[in-house]
């Protein structure tokens, strides 16, 4: 058995943080306990802040100070993001207590390439939520977990004996302090004054004398730690949808605030994904508004979904920002929650090295989705050929993900290249709507001058099944200056003054 | 993802043999921005770029086209083989309705906004194999100094030929594109060339393309003799 321990030192203050707009994230931040300051952030501590200070001492020392309380449930659900990275390198994980994971990595060394390569590559999975973590290795469960609580100076917990080892795990924890125990840290004034100040001691003393005096906890503990006694866990579930709610610090009323918060739930997201081993195909934000009188809708959805699932938090965060850009609250808000429940457990896409035509379809793909979630999703159009005879039908761009027409032609139009010297029958630019053409007699004016017929007619009627009878002759004129444009003549019957020609295309 | 080789070439051949021998390099410029002036649209230049753009798509990588004038047809660039399927539209937001703009106010929305953004970011996805841009052609509107600029160097992530279209009162003004080719109708199947500005000597002559015909031979007569009518009677008022 091995066992990694996953320490999150600052677990709270971090969970507190994730909750705060993208500019106050550099403020110096300090957690409260017992109206005395007991964790302080990078910034906060070059103001001078240290553990211990009480409240007034820390105000006056940094005037711009947030003071950050614990919250239960915020740092449980922290602590789930990390047990679901967790999840994706061993089905074996536990929770420790509140801020520690373990996890049990025998089995999976080999598939990982070795608890280097794991223990690197569970870093690197941890990275994204943002805390920072201290880990441990041991052959028992709260070996490694004490160990990793105490992070002995110039000491690679990782590697080394202890690891594999019970007696040189012995040999090292029982160097440790006593308060690390449960136990140690609530009979600490009594241990200190008898004297009792590392495990070694505890070890040495007479055990039933102990157990009387300080109850069974605190042996049994010592033993699970150095594995003379066994020590059973639950394991961790992983949940089929992922939840996650988070208040933030303060009320938002425009779209960027939230941005900061919706990045850790989407970090979180992608950590849950990895250890169901699928990729998130689409989730929904929801962002809860308070109860007013002026509120229509107690909460605002804003609905994600990937044309190609995928795992890239930095293309998912790209998308939610992009979408919350376009978005506009109806209300301030303080409450966000992701939902996810469809996942496509589908092969991993292309690693290669060399952009192949895979990879390409890939990225045009991605780039195609940042600019529907930008531009809007009817701006990103393809051009989609239909058999039909009448023009403004036969070619049409319509938005990508529209449902094709009937009639669509999938197949490749013939490029006849070989045929270079037969006439093009198409103008290669069509007008949306034809445009109306004034006449003079007979013949038709473009820009006043007179548009000179050069070929035709081609009669095209039909439609009748529809709404959308055409019955036209098209002809290729030409304008003053040479450029060759395409117009029809109107057969059905129209009143006098309604125009009777119309430009439809120019052949560029 | 790191790229050691560049697998796909961005050059293409323009198609046009009298062009190629004018143009550096005789293929349209890669990684680098391509200015092309008209008076209006439909003066031939899709025609002028089609081979280009088949030679991209035969590489198997797609083309954007940001903001076109008009619908393409997909039957006639089929004809001149180019596959619908392998081309994206954009459409940007900021659609002039009116054909004169009124004066913008201070701070109005920038008309090209969208075409930029896109642009840009296209271009530095690296997964285009050529882009065609028309940028808003209005005389009262001016881009920001800078966006010329930008694109260009955007251009550089970019391993394909990029074309800017835009109205030939931009021929007087300055452009940090390399290549810059003003094109004027001169007769039915025929375009004028004139390279403004190129790496190299520069070209006092037009050049004179045959495109690929619309007409039929008896048409084109008919066309041909019709221009020289015109031709002939604006002489003569102008002489009267």
């Amino acid at each position: 058995m091995r066992w990694l321990a996953v320490h999150l030192p600052l677990l709270p203050l971090e969970a507190f943080c994730a909750t705060l707009p993208l500019e106050q994230a550099a403020h110096p931040v300090a957690l409260l306990r017992d109206h005395v300051v007991a964790q302080v952030n990078t910034a906060a501590a070059e103001h001078g802040l240290r553990p211990g200070m009480k409240r007034a001492t820390a105000l006056a020392l940094a005037a711009d100070l947030l003071l950050a309380d614990s919250h239960a449930r915020r740092e449980a659900a922290a602590l789930q993001g990390v047990v679901h990275a967790a999840l994706a390198f061993t089905p074996a994980v536990t929770v420790h207590d509140a801020q520690t994971v373990l996890l049990e990595v025998e089995p999976s060394l080999r598939l990982f390439g070795g608890a280097d390569a794991l223990h690197h590559k569970l870093c690197a999975a941890l990275q994204p939520l943002g805390h920072r973590v201290s880990t441990a290795a041991a052959p028992t469960a709260r070996g490694a977990a004490l160990l990793a609580q105490w992070q002995p100076p110039r000491m690679d917990l990782l590697k080394g004996p202890h690891t594999t080892q019970l007696d040189a795990l012995q040999a090292l924890l029982l160097q440790a302090p006593v308060w690390l125990l449960g136990p140690g840290r609530e009979h600490w004034d009594a241990l200190q004054g008898m004297g009792l100040r590392t495990l070694a001691d505890l070890h040495a003393l007479p055990r039933s004398g102990l157990a009387r005096r300080f109850g069974g906890c605190l042996l049994e503990e010592l033993d699970q730690a150095l594995g003379l006694q066994p020590d059973p866990r639950t394991w961790a579930q992983l949940p089929e949808r992922f939840d996650a709610r988070m208040e933030l610090f303060a009320r938002v009323d425009r779209t960027e605030l939230i941005l900061h918060g919706a990045q850790v739930l989407l970090a979180r997201l992608v950590a849950w994904a990895q250890a169901r081993q699928a990729r998130v195909a689409a989730f929904t934000l929801r962002m809860l508004h308070e109860r007013a009188r002026d509120v229509p809708e107690p909460f605002t959805d804003l609905r994600v979904e990937l044309a190609e699932p995928s795992l890239d938090t930095a293309h998912l965060q790209m998308l939610l920002r992009e979408r919350l850009g376009r978005l506009a609250l109806l209300a301030p808000t303080m409450d966000l929650l992701l939902h996810c429940r469809h996942l496509v457990a589908a092969p991993a896409p292309n690693g290669e090295l060399f952009p192949t035509r895979a990879s390409e379809s890939e990225g045009l793909t991605r780039l195609l989705e940042r600019l529907r979630a930008r531009l809007g999703e009817d701006q990103v159009q393809r051009v989609v050929a239909v058999a039909d005879h009448r023009p403004e039908r036969a070619s049409r761009s319509l938005p990508v993900g529209a449902p094709v027409p009937e009639g669509l032609c999938d197949a490749p139009l013939q490029a006849s290249t070989l045929q270079r010297d037969l006439p093009l029958l198409r103008p290669t630019w069509l007008l949306a709507e034809p445009l109306p053409l004034a006449a003079r007699e007979w013949q038709p004016l473009m820009q006043g001058r007179p548009l000179d017929l050069l070929s035709g007619p081609e009669r095209i009627e039909t439609g009748w099944w529809d709404d959308a009878p055409v019955a036209r002759d098209y002809y290729i004129a030409q304008d003053g200056s040479g450029a060759l444009v395409w117009i029809y003549r109107h057969r059905l019957p129209v009143a006098a003054d309604q125009p009777v020609w119309f430009l439809q295309g120019l052949f560029a | 993802m790191g790229r050691l080789a560049q697998a796909p070439q961005g050059s293409v051949a323009s198609g046009y043999d009298e062009l190629d021998a004018q143009l550096p390099g005789g293929v349209w410029p890669a990684r680098a921005l391509t200015e092309l002036l008209l008076p209006r649209a439909g003066v031939g230049e899709l025609r002028l770029l089609a081979p280009a753009l088949a030679a991209v798509q035969a590489q198997g990588r797609d083309l954007l086209w940001l903001d076109p004038p008009a619908e393409p047809c997909a039957w006639a660039l089929a004809e001149l083989g180019v596959n619908v399927k392998q081309m994206v539209l954009v459409r940007s937001r900021q659609v002039l309705k009116t054909k004169a703009p009124p004066r913008p106010a201070a701070g109005a929305v920038n008309p090209a906004a969208d075409v930029l953004w896109a642009l840009e970011h296209a271009l530095k996805s690296g997964h285009l194999g050529a882009a065609l841009a028309w940028l808003p052609a209005h005389p009262g509107v001016r881009l920001p100094a800078d966006a010329l600029r930008r694109l260009q160097l955007a251009a550089q992530a970019h391993d394909g030929p990029v074309f800017l279209f835009r109205s030939d009162a931009e021929r007087t003004r300055p452009s940090p594109a390399p290549l810059r080719l003003l094109l004027n109708c001169a007769g039915p199947d025929l375009l004028q060339v004139h390279l403004l500005k190129r790496r190299g000597p520069p070209l006092q002559q037009p050049l004179w393309l045959d495109l690929p015909p619309v007409l039929s031979d008896a048409a084109l007569e008919r066309a041909w003799q019709l221009q020289g009518d015109s031709a002939s009677s604006e002489a003569t008022s102008v002489e009267a």
